[in-house]
């Protein structure tokens, strides 16, 4: 009887509400309603964590690279080696090219890890687990990849690099294989999209399904739940470090393989 | 759209305006942030590679300069011994040069003694001679009672001592 009462506390479609709380309420909290034509712009709290990512993103470069000294502070070293990061592991994967692009996958880096930690913080809203924020940002990848590699060998020679050479039975081969490349040309920024989506998104939703089932199944189960949910939550820490990390190394990886595409 | 919010797909609101703050945030970081921190490590790169260099400099200097220094000091113990050496030389050369002046002054003394002790002799032996011819002549006088004539006498005096003083050379140098 009275795990009966204590499974009746909370209905199963209240408590996926308290599990989605988060992103259910997002789009409805501090709104400031906007319009461009039909396309709604507002405001909201999705976008007020965005910003407040973007900001301290910027903050924690720019202090880092106006208060310089000769003699480096830790935080300064921090900043220096966040820099040296992104030159010596980022750019130049494939080839000393894409050295010029490190800035801009070290900005991605900084700037997905900054809003995956901001995430982690109890009642913020984690950006990256929006799906229209981590394709959006694919896309952009996927944009510049395009871009550079017209750019680097003319529209013509690069869509013809699609095509491996020497492939047996040329006539039926080359346009199967320019086709599967096509797909995966697709599927990269997809996937690049969905993997920083789905890890963020899956990691937080474990630490609200372990904390939510002390609501269904009573208090007792906190004993078990708080630790899980805390070593999960730790384990987010690490994943938020690794998905900024690999997106960006990705995005590099991509970049620099439609600069070289004529090397493989 | 998706009530739950966990596929939200699309969100206009949020791709808008992420596109927009991505951009702004990219604009910042590319004009504010990135070249100074390329300066910068590139200055400090510069700086500790300067500093290897001077510090290679000052160690070649200073070994340079404990090279000279040995020199230095080596030259001036040669030196010191070279002094010693002349000096040595030049005092043993003092002392040959005194001891062979007064070896000089010595035979010299000698020689004059010598010559002294010579013409003593000879002053001796000459007042002897006279003393002698004196007595004889005094004595022949008495004896024979008369005065000879005194050159006379003298004369035979003379000889016979010379006779005598041959004899006694000859018995001396026959022996």
């Amino acid at each position: 009887m009275a795990l009966k009462l204590a499974l009746a506390e909370v209905s199963q479609e209240e408590l996926r509400h308290e599990i989605l709380h988060t992103w259910e309420t997002a789009k409805t909290t501090w709104v400031v309603p906007l319009q461009i034509g039909p396309i709604d712009i507002s405001i909201n709290k999705i976008i007020w964590f965005l910003w407040i990512g973007a900001a301290l993103t910027f903050l924690i470069l720019f202090i880092g690279s106006r208060a310089l000294k000769n003699r480096p502070g830790a935080y300064q070293v921090i900043v220096e080696d966040l820099y040296g990061f992104g030159r010596n592991f980022l750019g130049g994967q494939v080839g000393p090219e894409g050295m010029k692009w490190f800035p801009y996958t070290l900005s991605i880096f900084v700037f997905l890890l900054t809003l995956n930690l901001i995430g982690l913080i109890p009642s913020s809203y984690p950006v990256t687990s929006n799906i229209s924020f981590t394709m959006t940002l694919a896309f952009l990848t996927f944009i510049l990849t395009q871009y550079m590699g017209i750019k680097k060998h003319g529209a013509g020679k690069y869509f013809k690099s699609w095509t491996p050479p020497g492939l047996p039975a040329k006539f039926i081969m080359s346009p199967v294989m320019w086709f599967l490349h096509l797909i995966q040309e697709f599927s990269k920024p997809l996937t690049l999209g969905l993997r920083l989506y789905a890890n963020i998104l899956a990691g937080h939703l474990i630490i609200f399904v372990f904390l939510g089932l002390i609501l269904y199944f009573g208090s007792f189960l906190a004993i078990v739940s708080v630790p899980a949910a805390v070593v999960f939550y730790a384990f987010e820490i690490f994943v938020a470090v690794l998905q900024a990390y690999i997106f960006a190394i990705l995005t590099q990886v991509y970049i620099e393989l439609a600069i070289y595409a004529d090397e493989h | 759209m998706d009530p739950t919010g966990i596929f939200d797909l699309p969100n206009t609101s949020l791709i808008f305006w992420e596109v927009i703050t991505f951009a702004i945030l990219l604009a910042l970081l590319y004009y504010f942030v990135y070249p100074p921190l390329k300066n910068q490590i590139r200055q400090r790169q510069q700086s500790i590679e300067q500093a290897i260099d001077e510090a290679e400099k000052t160690r070649k200097e200073a070994r340079e300069l404990l090279q000279e220094y040995r020199q230095q000091i080596q030259e001036a113990r040669e030196e010191a011994r070279e002094i010693r050496e002349e000096a040595r030389q030049q005092g043993q050369a003092q002392r040959e040069r005194a001891k062979k002046e007064a070896r000089e002054e010595a035979d010299r003394i000698i020689k004059r003694a010598q010559e002294e002790i010579q013409r003593e002799r000879e002053s001796a032996l000459r007042e002897v001679r006279q003393e002698v011819a004196g007595m004889v002549m005094q004595a022949s006088e008495q004896i024979i009672g008369r005065s000879l004539d005194r050159d006379e006498h003298e004369r035979l005096i003379s000889r016979s001592l010379d006779e005598l003083e041959a004899e006694v050379a000859g018995s001396g140098s026959g022996r």
